[in-house]
């Protein structure tokens, strides 16, 4: 059963109000300067936390290598830690379960849909992100009971998701004419050039 | 380089296609190129594909070229990058997967060339239309075997960038209808030859030829071949130089250029004395076409590539990532080219040098690409390790190593791939030869940073 949380419209504000640090580059390998695991690391302890659990501290300061698999990924990280530096959430034991959102797969699928930046400009991406931190916690909106919560959260997931796929079938569709024409040049002369390498 | 095989080619062409602006004198040289009494038993036919409008795409490089300034202020960025790296983000599926730009350039992620190779058509623009798309597979001398697509908008403008880095030696080239302007020489088991003239020279003729023997009616046709035709330069690799010093040729060229893989200073000496002619080291690749030519001479203790144009912005990166100072060595890391498939953005070359912006243009110093390697049969015939390549292609081996030691002895390493390792004996074998000492391991991984690996190397 989902306890009662914040209103909604303050996450949503807040989210739209995020201040130029969260969304800074997060630093991975060379590049970057925000390290989000200590700035995560301290929004946890705010919530009753200890240190970061060691999965958790390698997910959020992953190595150079992983830069692209993981930036997206980061930044919508930073975003999540932002909520929960809410008023509202600080000094109550949300720790674990923010880590367990952190972790899984809800954020993780989030990410590679949508670009922090592109999240807080969209409202009801804003609101997608602020329900799914709500529902992580077990807690609903204030003012909205628990199958209001859910059928929401699932019309705006549903909604994005299709634009999603829409955009991906697009860039596939895209892909597979280039890789066809490839396949059909391939078996043709190219052009001369006057050196090799 | 690039090693369509000519029996993977199965759609032929009319020369109308192959040369959409031929003229008469190109004509009428194409036919003695191809009839001539001493000409090789070429493999295969190719043109330059360039029609009016394409042309006038490499005229108009050309003049760019001769107009703008290469380089950069030290510390700063070229003009043209922003608007570069904005459209990547915006409509390259593989650089828009990186989320959105960063606000500080060296915040962009790098790629190499094994991400290059799992999807090159993720680095196609958008709105990129696909009209004249070809595609250049290259034999993977150095890691991985890549596809690269082209057009021949990009293979016209090495004309213009090799005329820019002789130009650099006071050399202009003047051949024109019914005369030869370059000669593309190798020396391989089995190549793409043909015979070719090029709409930016005057319908001037250009050949690409394999030294090697085999590909002649009578080994002593080359030499009489390549003196009637009186080519105004070479191109080719240092091996295939080696053995163009070897014929008994009596014409002098403007220049030799040399690609490919590194031209060391002694070799480079003995070609400048055999021919009485500049040898020019060009650094190229298949990703990027030429990006800077040698402009010290062999005794410089420090060697030293000038960019050869505007469209490049170097960098050089240290293991980590972190670009280096002016003077320090490291990875060369390129963004920009004039290839519109394949828009680079930091792409790390598993080359290294440092930059130098002493000398007016950015400089590489000391540059180290692939070194040239050389197998031996058996019998000790010479083979390239484009032969081991043509050899191993049925197999379309992700990834592999192959060492030739001292005393002969092969060793391969092969990973990430289902081929049967009696299939692959046979096929180095019937190169090298029955008696050839072989040993095939089968790898998880090869150890190195980034699984980087040189994919041929010899100790003979």
């Amino acid at each position: 059963m989902l306890q009662e949380g914040p209103y909604l419209e303050t996450l949503t504000r807040r989210l739209a109000e995020t201040p130029p640090d969260f969304l800074t580059e997060p630093k991975i390998g060379p590049a970057g300067m925000v390290h989000v695991d200590a700035v995560l690391a301290d929004i946890v302890r705010e919530l009753g936390g200890g240190s970061l659990p060691e999965d958790v501290a390698r997910l959020l300061n992953p190595p150079a290598k992983e830069a692209k698999e993981r930036r997206k990924f980061l930044r919508l990280a930073l975003l999540v830690g932002w909520l929960l530096a809410d008023p509202w959430f600080r000094g109550k034991p949300f720790a674990q379960l923010a880590l367990d959102f952190l972790r899984g797969a809800d954020l993780q699928q989030l990410a590679q849909m949508l670009d922090a930046p592109k999240l807080i400009a969209d409202a009801e991406r804003r609101e997608e992100l602020a329900r799914l931190v709500l529902k992580a916690l077990n807690l609903r909106p204030a003012g909205e009971n628990e199958a209001q919560a859910q059928d929401r959260l699932m019309t705006i997931n549903s909604s994005e998701r299709q634009r999603v796929i829409a955009a991906a079938r697009a860039a596939e569709e895209r892909a597979r004419q280039i890789r066809e024409e490839m396949a059909r040049k391939a078996a043709e002369e190219a052009a001369d050039k006057w050196s090799r390498e | 380089m690039a090693t369509r095989h000519p029996s993977r080619v199965t759609t032929r062409m009319s020369d109308q296609e192959r040369f959409p602006l031929l003229t008469d004198a190109g004509r009428a040289l194409l036919k003695r190129l191809r009839e001539h009494p001493y000409a090789p038993k070429y493999t295969a036919e190719c043109g330059n594909r360039l029609t009016a409008e394409y042309l006038a795409r490499v005229k108009a490089f050309e003049k760019e070229l001769q107009t703008t300034p290469v380089g950069w202020p030290v510390g700063q960025y070229p003009e043209w990058l922003d608007g570069f790296v904005e459209l990547c983000f915006a409509e390259v599926p593989f650089y828009r997967n990186y989320g959105e730009r960063p606000t500080r350039f060296e915040d962009i992620p790098t790629f190499d060339r094994a991400e290059l190779s799992r999807a090159p058509w993720a680095f196609v623009p958008d709105s990129q239309a696909l009209d004249g798309l070809i595609v250049n597979s290259t034999s993977g001398t150095t890691g991985h075997p890549l596809t690269v697509i082209s057009h021949p908008v990009v293979g016209g403008s090495y004309t213009p960038l090799l005329k820019a880095a002789l130009a650099k030696f006071g050399i202009t080239l003047t051949s024109g209808p019914g005369e030869v302007a370059c000669v593309l020489v190798g020396y391989q088991q089995k190549a793409y030859t043909y015979a070719s003239v090029t709409p930016d020279q005057n319908d001037a003729g250009h050949l690409k030829l394999n030294l090697h023997p085999a590909d002649w009616r009578n080994p002593d046709d080359r030499a009489r071949f390549l003196d009637d035709l009186q080519p105004e330069i070479y191109t080719g690799d240092p091996l295939a130089f080696a053995e163009l010093a070897q014929l008994p040729l009596t014409h002098t060229p403007k220049a030799l250029i040399s690609t490919a893989m590194t031209l060391l200073p002694g070799l480079r000496q003995q070609l400048e004395t055999r021919f009485q002619c500049p040898v020019v080291d060009i650094y190229s690749m298949n990703e990027s076409g030429p990006i800077a030519v040698q402009v010290t001479n062999s005794a410089s203790s420090v060697a030293r590539h000038q960019l050869l144009h505007h469209r490049l912005y170097v960098e050089i990166l240290d293991a980590e990532g972190n670009r280096c100072p002016p003077g320090a060595r490291g990875e060369v890391t390129l963004t920009g080219g004039f290839n519109p498939f394949l828009p680079l953005l930091r792409y790390r070359t598993n080359d290294y040098a440092a930059l130098d912006f002493s000398g007016g243009a950015p400089t590489l110093l000391n540059l180290e690409g692939r070194a040239p390697v050389q197998f031996r049969a058996v019998s000790g015939q010479t083979l390239s390790p484009l032969d081991v390549t043509g050899a191993l292609k049925p197999f379309a081996l992700p990834q592999f190593t192959l060492h030739q030691d001292a005393a002969g002895a092969l060793r391969m390493r092969v990973r990430g791939s289902n081929a049967n390792p009696e299939e692959i004996r046979a096929a180095l074998l019937q190169l090298f030869g029955v008696a050839q000492a072989l040993t095939i391991e089968k790898v998880q991984t090869f150890g190195g940073a980034g699984d980087k690996v040189i994919q041929y190397s010899s100790d003979l």
